[in-house]
């Protein structure tokens, strides 16, 4: 392989979107060409700089406001609360109501039959909040809830560092067993910290790493020992979950990254951890 | 099912004397969706709202003024609800990001026709060489103000592609998916992209100095 040719599919290479031959090349021809190993290692600095440097504009909480409520204007929903609010004022004050009265029209038929679909409205849609969810779909509404409340309230870390070494001595001493914690920067999910997190009613581990302007928290607590060792993967609300296990620990990684980035980590981390 | 009503009457007894009993409706709801169009909100909801911060980011670079981001990103999930059915992908980040894209390209041609030529300015760049080393540019790396400069000078479809591949993380299928080019366009694009911001960079520190 020629120079301009390297040079022409570099971005390609750096993305890791060539096919193994041409990667294979280019690994090659970088091996032998001084000049254009630096060309690349350049361009991964920039690449890296622009990543990390590049502002993250995240979306202000009107904005999500604003757009649930203009949807909900679309669909012609009017939300629970002012509808609450409604009829608490409807049986406060009648007297304020009564101007807008409209005669002529015989009450008993149409107040019935209105009262039978206020009812049938308002069981249906307590019905559907009674349905008993699986005990993996409790799960994972508390995984993705703490995976949430960790990036709403700022609150991703107690213990903020890149450094293995102080995050696992942290959590060892916060919790009745020793989580296995690597950092994975040179895989390209560095370690951001730890936190002490409460699920399935246990105080667990979370470990935090970053995927560019992406967050993954690690949920780790110990398997109970008739635990399902196989991965698991759940999509939900955008969220992917992913699960596996091994002969001590229990695993959940939850994040918004793609279902391949996740897959990556997972396999990173497990290269990682010491086997036992 | 039928429409969902609301009825009220007066219980005071002075209403029995003075006429008949009355009652008022409201229509609470447009026909019939108080199933359907709640548990399809609900759904798109799930699906959707987890990439507002994606939406509203790209949108930001892509037309460098906060309140028309927040706008064009609130006309996207309104549009996006709209067309709700045709989405039966599993790249709900995707298929958003192209509509705000959209959205906001309508907006750029409307408003702003000159953001889409891709000029700029001339006088500042026209140096021809890079004033400053790579490794000079590598020092300033974590100066996240000089990137974001350096950034926002560039022309939209630069800062939109580096925007999808640096902070989305997106493959180029799925950026070509969005900005409707080739794969291998997308490379080449990206390579445009990269070099360009680095002569920018050149420039910002070589006048710093």
């Amino acid at each position: 392989m020629i120079c301009e040719e390297a040079i022409k599919l570099m971005d390609g290479y750096l993305d890791g979107e060539l096919d193994p031959m041409t990667s294979q090349k280019i690994e090659q021809h970088l091996r032998d060409c001084r000049k254009c190993e630096e060309a690349y290692e350049a361009h991964t600095a920039l690449a890296h700089a622009i990543s990390r440097g590049a502002p993250y504009y995240k979306a202000p909480t009107e904005l999500r406001e604003r757009i649930q409520s203009s949807l909900r204007d679309a669909v012609g929903v009017r939300d629970s609360r002012s509808a609450a609010r409604e009829n608490r004022a409807l049986l406060t004050s009648p007297r304020a109501e009564r101007r807008l009265v409209l005669p002529e029209i015989p009450w008993n038929w149409l107040a019935l039959a209105a009262a039978i679909i206020l009812a049938a409205i308002i069981a249906s849609s307590l019905l559907s909040q009674l349905r008993p969810p699986t005990s993996d779909q409790f799960l994972a509404t508390q995984l993705i809830a703490s995976h949430v409340r960790s990036l709403m309230a700022d609150h991703l870390t107690d213990v903020a560092s890149s450094d293995q070494h102080t995050v696992k001595p942290w959590l060892d001493t916060k919790l009745d067993f020793a989580p296995p914690v690597v950092d994975l920067s040179s895989e390209g999910f560095p370690l951001i910290g730890g936190r002490l997190d409460y699920l399935d009613n246990r105080p667990v581990a979370a470990l935090v790493y970053q995927r560019r302007k992406h967050f993954i928290n690690l949920f780790v607590w110990p398997a109970a020992s008739d635990a399902s060792k196989a991965p698991k993967t759940i999509t939900r609300q955008g969220y992917q979950l992913l699960h596996w296990a091994d002969s001590d620990f229990n695993y959940w990684a939850v994040s918004d990254v793609n279902v391949n980035d996740l897959q990556t980590f997972r396999q990173q981390f497990e290269t990682r951890t010491p086997r036992h | 099912m039928a429409l969902a009503l609301k009825a009220q009457h007066s219980f005071e007894t002075e209403d029995f004397e003075s006429r008949r009993k009355v009652v008022k409706f409201t229509v609470l709801r447009k026909a019939d969706p108080d199933h359907v169009g709640g548990a399809e909100l609900a759904s798109f909801e799930e699906t959707m709202l987890p990439h507002l911060d994606a939406a509203h980011n790209l949108a930001r670079w892509l037309l460098r003024n906060e309140q028309d981001a927040q706008d064009v990103v609130q006309e996207a999930y309104l549009r996006a609800f709209k067309s709700f059915g045709g989405f039966h992908g599993s790249n709900g980040r995707a298929w958003l990001l192209t509509i705000v894209r959209n959205t906001s390209y309508t907006l750029l041609k409307k408003n702003r026709a000159v953001d889409l030529t891709t000029t700029f300015d001339e006088e500042i760049h026209a140096t021809g060489h890079e004033s400053a080393s790579p490794a000079a540019i590598l020092e300033h790396a974590e100066d996240a103000e000089l990137i974001r400069k350096a950034m926002d000078e560039l022309p939209v479809d630069f800062r939109e592609i580096l925007t999808l591949r640096h902070q989305e993380g997106l493959s180029y299928k799925e950026i070509g998916e969005i900005v409707k080019i080739p794969a291998g366009t997308v490379m080449s694009r990206l390579a445009r992209a990269r070099a360009k911001l680095k002569e920018y960079l050149a420039v910002r520190i070589g006048k710093e100095r």
